[in-house]
């Protein structure tokens, strides 16, 4: 099930050197086993994307990439260099965005900007970074008076400060509205065009798809599929999704007698998968169906009659059909 | 080296961000200066007032001429008591000091008797009172006596070398101690614990500096901010105030730097044993509120109970309100104030120590 990259051992023997390699990675908390023996490589220039829902071991697992934490087992080599051994100058290559905003209390923009550009050896002009990411009207405001997407524009403008090659972005549009949410993704756009290679971590679909090059779907600190977007969904989800709201008498085991229909999930919702979508909803909004309201019902009320599907929505597979499919809970519970 | 840079970066933006934090100012150098305002200005009069009991075993009228001539100056009070009960007021600490005027006091007044002593006795512990009260005596005394009648002088031996401490000089260095007892805990405690739980600490860490640059940028930027408190309290307490120093200004640093060492180690560790801002918010003040009282700020330590004096004298509040206390109002010399500045600095290596190894960095 789990589809590791195709890269060929020889290619990194001949210098290519992934930017990223995790070999067994375990972190246990007390009896919880937040990081379950994860093997994966990330790519000079790709975008790479964890998704997984809160919980899964994402963020534990970022950390120990980036040197903040300690693993009970694994080996990673960030850049070529063991970030274990050498944490220092792993840090010095790599840029961090956290979960959290955590920057100092009562600091104005510009002072954060020019705080973190003296924390390494080679920083970026500062006026520049702030011109780059539109926080000129905001240089001499106080942190806390950012609005979310301005802090996230400032959090990820300090994770460019050192002109990394390498830059880790945990969740970086979490509890942004949709139009920051746009704007960060552009801003993520960007930081791609310049060749840099980027992790992000994600619990929004629409955002995997649109920017990773291969995502990792995680669950419960495993990997449990990793390989472009379109790859996944058509391995995982191919086909059509039918969804509606549930509706008494018409449960999983009659819709699964239903003819085109390969899967049933009712997870708050009623989800068919199938192929031949034309044929499902046929059946499904047939009048003469026996979970289809009465015909005397119908006519009565003088009206046109009600049928039992409601809230109906067909689309084809996502990356949250995928998570589905693999896990068989959805992404946001 | 770059780690240089860095620790000045930090340690810079630390000072800058406390100096505007204003809550915080209020707390410190805001209340310094209230506390000099009400207990200088409201209470202090014109400079000090002391109680008396006298025991009178004169009663001619030059006894109660004297006695009188003592009533007379601004801020004392004097009564006159049995010479049991004098002497209980003294032991409860209800009176500064007991005089006891000798029998041929009226005769030596007349000249017609030997010279007399008037006694004076007070209680252990040489605070600021005590002081000003054997000066009141001592003038009060060559005073009276010193229209032509050298036949009657005070017994106490220390009054010629006392200072005219005021009310205010007292505060000044009281004040001092207060702003490194609570700046020093509440910049230090509560500011890296706030860090700690905004994961800035761990933003910091994400950097190549190293984890004990990050912690030395953070613990000397809380210590700079209470020195910089300090010289403009004592500004503010000599130019607006006219606090006086009786000592030499130098000798001030030692006990400055020690004492604020100490209680920004103390505040680093309850840093290392808090895991929320609010249980360190609570054991700051558990550490600094009866630290406040029990180190001679406001009231003499002599004046507590034993057994709580000597649980203040443990600990590092007393020594420093002990050596500021020495310098500025009795003009004291280093020799004066070497054991308040060893303990103080056994305090700052030992909690510095023991926190730096019990610190979490999550």
């Amino acid at each position: 099930m789990i589809r590791t990259e195709p890269m060929p051992a020889a290619v990194r023997l001949r210098g290519e050197m992934a930017d990223i390699d995790v070999q067994g990675l375990v972190k246990r908390y007390g009896d919880v086993v937040a990081v379950d023996g994860l093997t994966f490589s990330v790519q000079k220039g790709e975008v790479f994307g964890m998704l997984g829902p809160n919980g899964a071991g994402k963020t534990t697992t970022l950390e120990i990439i980036e040197g903040l934490r300690i693993p009970d087992a694994g080996s990673v080599q960030v850049l070529g260099t063991d970030v274990l051994a050498h944490p220092g100058t792993v840090k010095e290559r790599i840029g961090v965005q956290l979960q959290a905003t955590a920057l100092p209390p009562f600091t104005k923009v510009r002072e954060a900007v020019e705080l973190f550009a003296a924390l390494y050896q080679r920083s970026r002009p500062v006026n520049e970074v702030i011109e780059e990411f539109n926080l000129e009207e905001k240089a001499d405001a106080y942190t806390d008076k950012l609005s979310g997407g301005q802090m996230q524009r400032l959090s990820i403008a300090l994770a460019l400060i050192n002109d990394p090659d390498l830059v880790f972005l945990d969740e970086p549009t979490t509890g942004l509205d949709p139009q920051a949410r746009l704007n960060i993704w552009t801003v993520i756009e960007g930081i791609r065009k310049r060749g840099k290679t980027v992790v992000l971590t994600t619990h929004y679909m629409e955002e995997a798809e649109r920017l990773c090059d291969r995502v990792a779907v995680v669950d419960r600190g495993k990997i449990v599929a990793l390989d472009t977007p379109r790859r996944l969904i058509a391995a995982h989800a191919p086909g059509t999704t039918v969804e509606f709201a549930k509706v008494p008498g018409l449960d999983a085991e009659t819709l699964r007698k239903v003819p085109g229909v390969e899967r049933v999930v009712t997870d708050g919702r009623v989800s068919i998968t199938t192929r031949m979508p034309e044929t499902v909803l046929h059946t499904l909004l047939d009048p003469s169906a026996p979970w289809a309201p009465g015909g005397d019902a119908g006519g009565g009320a003088g009206g046109e009659s009600e049928g039992a599907i409601r809230d109906l929505m067909v689309r084809h597979g996502t990356l949250e059909d995928v998570f589905l499919h693999l896990t068989g809970r959805s992404l946001r519970e | 080296m770059n780690s240089f840079r860095a620790f000045r970066a930090m340690a810079a933006n630390e000072v800058r961000a406390s100096v505007r934090n204003r809550t915080a100012l209020i707390f410190t150098l805001g209340l310094a200066v209230l506390f000099m305002i009400i207990f200088g200005l409201l209470f202090g009069g014109n400079g000090f007032s002391v109680s008396f009991d006298a025991v009178n075993n004169d009663h001619t009228a030059a006894s109660t001429a004297y006695l009188q001539a003592l009533r007379n100056v601004n801020g004392v009070s004097v009564d006159v008591k049995s010479h049991a009960a004098a002497f209980a007021d003294l032991k409860d600490d209800s009176v500064t000091a007991v005089l006891v005027i000798p029998g041929g006091f009226g005769a030596a007044y007349a000249g017609q008797g030997p010279a007399q002593q008037v006694a004076i006795y007070q209680a252990g512990g040489g605070s600021s009172s005590t002081a000003i009260a054997d000066a009141v005596v001592a003038n009060v005394t060559s005073g009276f006596a010193g229209r032509g009648h050298p036949s009657l002088t005070v017994g106490s031996p220390q009054v010629a070398e006392v200072n005219q401490v005021t009310e205010m000089d007292y505060m000044l260095p009281s004040m001092i101690s207060y702003i490194i007892l609570f700046s020093g805990v509440n910049y230090v405690a509560i500011g890296l614990v706030e860090k700690r739980v905004t994961h800035v600490l761990r933003r910091y860490r994400a950097t190549p500096v190293r984890s004990r640059t990050i912690l030395a940028a953070q613990v000397v930027g809380g210590g700079l901010t209470v020195l910089l408190q300090i010289v403009v309290l004592v500004a503010l307490g000599t130019w607006v105030f006219g606090a006086r120093n009786y000592g030499n200004w130098l000798l001030l640093i030692p006990p400055i730097l020690l004492g604020t060492a100490s209680f920004v180690g103390i505040g680093f560790l309850i840093t290392s044993v808090s895991r929320t801002s609010e249980s360190a918010r609570a054991l700051a003040a558990m550490v600094t509120f009866p630290l406040m009282f029990l180190s001679g700020l406001f009231f003499p330590i002599s004046s507590l109970p034993t057994v709580v004096q000597d649980i203040a004298r443990v600990l590092p509040l007393a020594w420093a309100s002990d050596a500021l206390h020495q310098v500025m109002n009795d003009g004291a010399g280093f020799s004066a104030i070497t054991t308040d500045c060893l303990v103080m600095a056994a305090w700052a290596v030992v909690t510095i120590a023991v926190a730096s190894w019990r610190f979490r960095w999550d």
